[in-house]
Order: C-alpha cells, then structure tokens, then sequence
C-alpha cells in the first residue's frame, strides 16, 4: 500500500544542503547570469551528493508547483494565506465532526511527483518558455531558434562553437552560415548534434533525445561516442549509448512553430498529449477513445478551441472535473 | 529512552492505564465523544510508531495530553485548509465535479506547504510565498517586505533549507 522505502536514506551533509538552498536563492534570482548558471551546474556535476542535495530543492520546489497548478496562483495564495491569517477557535473544530477525520488518517501517502530535470532545466536556462508559449528568437549569426512549450536552453556563441545546450522541450532550429565557421551544435543530456548546414527540431525527453531534419543534415554523436548523420526529410531517437535507425520525418511538425500542431491521422491519445505541452494544468484522454484518429490542424495557443474543434470532429466530449482538469472522454 | 526495556510492553502498560482517561480529557476538549476516542487511537498509535520508556503516570500522562494536543492542532490545521479549499472551489464560476481522492490529493500538499511555512519565521515564509506562489522577483518581494533584495535572497536559502529539513522529518516519521 505504501510505495515508501521502509528507511529513507540520510539527508545530505549539512553544508551540501546549505549550498543547494544557495544555489535555488541564486538561480530564482531574476538578476543571475549565464555565468552563475555554468558556475551552479558545475556544482551539481562536481558530485553525486550535489546532484543528491538538488533533488531535495526539486521537491520542495515541486510542491510548491503542485500548489500552483492545483488551485492557481491565486486560489494558492488564498488558501496558504487563509491558513496562516487565521485563528481558529476550538469552537470551530467542535462543530466539525468526525467527518473530517477519515480524510485526515489518510494523510496522504501521496509520494513526492518525480521531479524531473525540468524544474532543474527551468532554473539554469538562459531563454526559456512559460507552458503554453512559443517563442521565435533570432540568432546572432542571423539564424533561427523557435522555442517551443515549456522549453529551456542555454546558448553560448564561443570561439571554437555555436553551442545550443537543449536542458528541456523542443526547438526549431535553421542555422546560418557562420563567417567564422564555427560548427553549430546542439547538446541535449543522450548526446552532441551538429548542424550541417541546416533546418530541424530536437526535442528532449527525459531517456532519449528526438531529431527530425527538414534541409541539409545533422551529426549526431552520443555520450558514448555512437555516430550517425541524419539527412533531410529523415528523423529518429537516440539515447547516451545508441542511436536508432532513421524513418520518414513527417515535416507537418515543424507547425508547432507557427503555432499549430497538423494532426493527420494522429491517434487522438497523442494528439492530446500534444495539446497537453500547451496548457497549464491536466489533459487527459479516457483510454477508450485514445485510438481514435484526429485530422485537422490546432491552434496550440488556445487549447479551449482545440478542445471545441475535437468536440466537433470525434465523438468526444470534454469533461471538466475543474477548469484546469480535463478529460476527453465518450460522447 | 529512560530505563525501559521493551517499548511494547510500555505502550501496551500505558494504553491500559491511561487510554480511558485520555480519552475523557479529550472527550472535553473537542467536544465530541468519537472524535476523541479516534484522537485517543491516533496518540497511542503515533506512540507505538516512536515508542518511548516513561516511567510514572505523571509523566505518562503528559506526554499523551502533549501528542494528543499536538494531534488536535493538525486536525484543526487541516480543516483550516480543507475550508479554504473548498472556498476557493465554490468561487470557482463553473460547477465542478472532482473526485474526493483528487481534492485529497490537493489538501494534502496545501498541509504539507502550510507546516513547513508555519515553521519558518514570518518573514522568511511570507518572501518565500511571495516568490513561490505568487512568482514575484526578488525585487518585488523586497519591495513589499521592506528589506534590500540581498536580504531577500538570504530568506530564500533560508526558506529552503529549512523546509528541505523538515521535509525529511516528515518522511522519516511516516516511513
């Protein structure tokens, strides 16, 4: 019943925790720079008990977002401030019951979300997008970067490289040449992509990295020395240790560029995840209709009418447990 | 632990000697007779997880009417928040249905958030609110609390660092 390890391990030693609680009062400082970022994921690489300590900031910091995403911000702030404004008087609790109680013994057991690297990515990026934003950003070289939802990047235009560092999400890229020919390069956590003269999108999940090239090539080499290229009109997956055979790239995915996703003949269960990257709170899908195939062409920037389209072209329905809880389920 | 050998057979002599009696004295501070025999299970029950030799009834019995206490006081924490909650539902414009493992879901982490801001000083918990929920920048909330952005930044490692700590705490008295 209870997915806990029966003996959690030890805290961290009291002054790795103290430097993580650093590292998170720096990195939600809106004045921290590029610099600091390199300087605070040097930290976390230095040692396993770093990476350790950051995951206790994650949690924390999750709970707070579980907070967030669960009422709003403002429904949030009400409810935590409610609380603590509050005096109650025995009299209240008098009249409460028991009724109370049977959801209090269950005091949650609700284990912590896996925090994933996308809090982390959140914090260290130097251009990042809001869920639900697309951002269109013009490269120093006169290159393209579109930035999808909910994605984060570092970008450092150094002597010997054009380094994009992938923390999170997906990007478009259209690269232009360099006068000082420095390769292009995209780095994403499985391994090294470098742009050969070239358009494609790279998006990070968190046990592989996705490539679709739409002109020219991209190299990929991955942490473990693995290589391969990737021609125009060709995608594939790879992960630290291996890169898997390439298949058609459906190029209607670039659209999520110009604010649409192109569904064609998509089973609806990964339409609505896609919609899902795009909008705060839970989208889900009743697996009875997740096979279903959607086509059309959604607007990414407003879900509600994406939602509405699908009502209309599927025997679907949205029902809304709460505004941000949405599930698609039979007509 | 002080002078007992087997903490079961202590939980097992207090609950005998004292279980009715908790159970009166908590009978008259909520008012309400099964409430207080289930507040009265909970305290020998948080007992048992973390026993501990007490050796005479005056200890024992203030050490029970201590957890029994603490044990209202969550309670009326978490009604606190479940009201809150549910008044943030209710102004919600459209009716919503959501299942009551979901909504328990939600209350527990507002809990969870609410014990850890109850224990930091005041200030630290309402910059790190300021920053959290409401995802002001640290010269907003400095502004607001009338303190130097550097000063804000100090709360917030501070804020963290406790609540990290007592996150584990918590963990550690559920496992």
């Amino acid at each position: 019943m209870d997915n806990r390890p029966e003996h959690a391990p030890p805290l961290p030693e009291p002054h790795i925790l103290e430097q993580a609680a650093e590292w998170f009062a720096t990195l939600g400082d809106e004045d921290t720079g590029p610099e600091q970022h390199d300087r605070w994921r040097e930290w976390i690489e230095d040692h396993p008990e770093h990476r350790r300590a950051w995951r206790y900031v994650e949690q924390i910091s999750a709970r707070f977002q579980q907070a967030r995403d669960g009422a709003g911000r403002d429904g949030a702030g009400r409810i935590l401030r409610h609380t603590r404004g509050e005096r109650l008087t025995r009299r209240r609790l008098l009249t409460g019951g028991a009724a109370g109680l049977a959801a209090w013994l269950v005091w949650s057991r609700t284990p912590l979300p896996e925090a994933g690297g996308r809090l982390m990515a959140e914090l260290s990026a130097d251009q990042r997008t809001a869920t639900g934003e697309i951002r269109d950003l013009a490269l120093p070289d006169g290159g393209h970067l579109w930035l999808n939802s909910a994605s984060a990047v570092d970008l450092a235009y150094g002597e010997a490289l054009r380094r994009l560092t992938l923390h999170d999400g997906e990007v478009l890229i259209q690269t232009a040449p360099d006068p000082r020919q420095r390769p292009f390069v995209v780095d994403t956590r499985h391994g090294r992509l470098r742009a050969l003269g070239t358009r494609f999108t790279v998006r990070r999940h968190a046990d592989h990295s996705f490539l679709a090239v739409y002109e020219g090539a991209v190299a990929i080499r991955t942490g473990n020395g693995r290589e391969a290229i990737i021609n125009a009109g060709r995608q594939t997956t790879f992960q630290t240790d291996s890169i898997h055979s390439a298949g058609p790239a459906d190029p209607a995915r670039q659209a999520w560029s110009q604010g649409l996703i192109v569904a064609n003949d998509l089973p609806l269960g990964e339409l609505v995840a896609e919609l899902a990257r795009y909008r705060h709170g839970h989208l889900g899908v009743d697996p009875s209709v997740a096979q279903l195939r959607a086509l059309g062409t959604y607007p990414t920037g407003r879900p509600e009418q994406a939602l509405a389209m699908l009502e209309n072209a599927l025997p679907v329905r949205a029902r809304r447990l709460l505004p941000w809880w949405v599930t698609l389920v039979p007509a | 632990m002080s002078g007992v050998a087997k903490p079961h057979q202590t939980v097992e002599t207090l609950y005998t000697e004292h279980h009715r009696w908790l159970r009166q004295w908590l009978s008259q501070r909520v008012g309400c007779p099964a409430l207080a025999a289930d507040l009265a299970h909970d305290t020998f029950v948080r007992l048992l997880a973390r026993p501990r030799g007490l050796n005479n009834t005056h200890g024992a019995r203030g050490y029970l009417r201590t957890v029994a206490e603490r044990l209202c006081i969550d309670l009326w924490r978490r009604r606190a928040v479940e009201q809150a909650w549910l008044e943030v539902l209710a102004a919600r414009p459209e009716e919503v249905d959501i299942s009551p493992e979901d909504q328990a879901v939600i209350v527990e982490t507002f809990c969870e958030i609410d014990e850890m801001l109850r224990r930091l000083p005041p200030k630290v918990a309402r910059a790190f609110l300021l920053s959290q929920i409401d995802g002001l920048t640290y010269k907003d909330i400095a502004h607001r609390l009338e303190v130097s952005e550097r000063t804000v930044k100090s709360y917030m490692a501070k804020a963290m660092l406790e609540c990290m700590k007592i996150n584990a705490r918590f963990q550690d008295a559920r496992g």
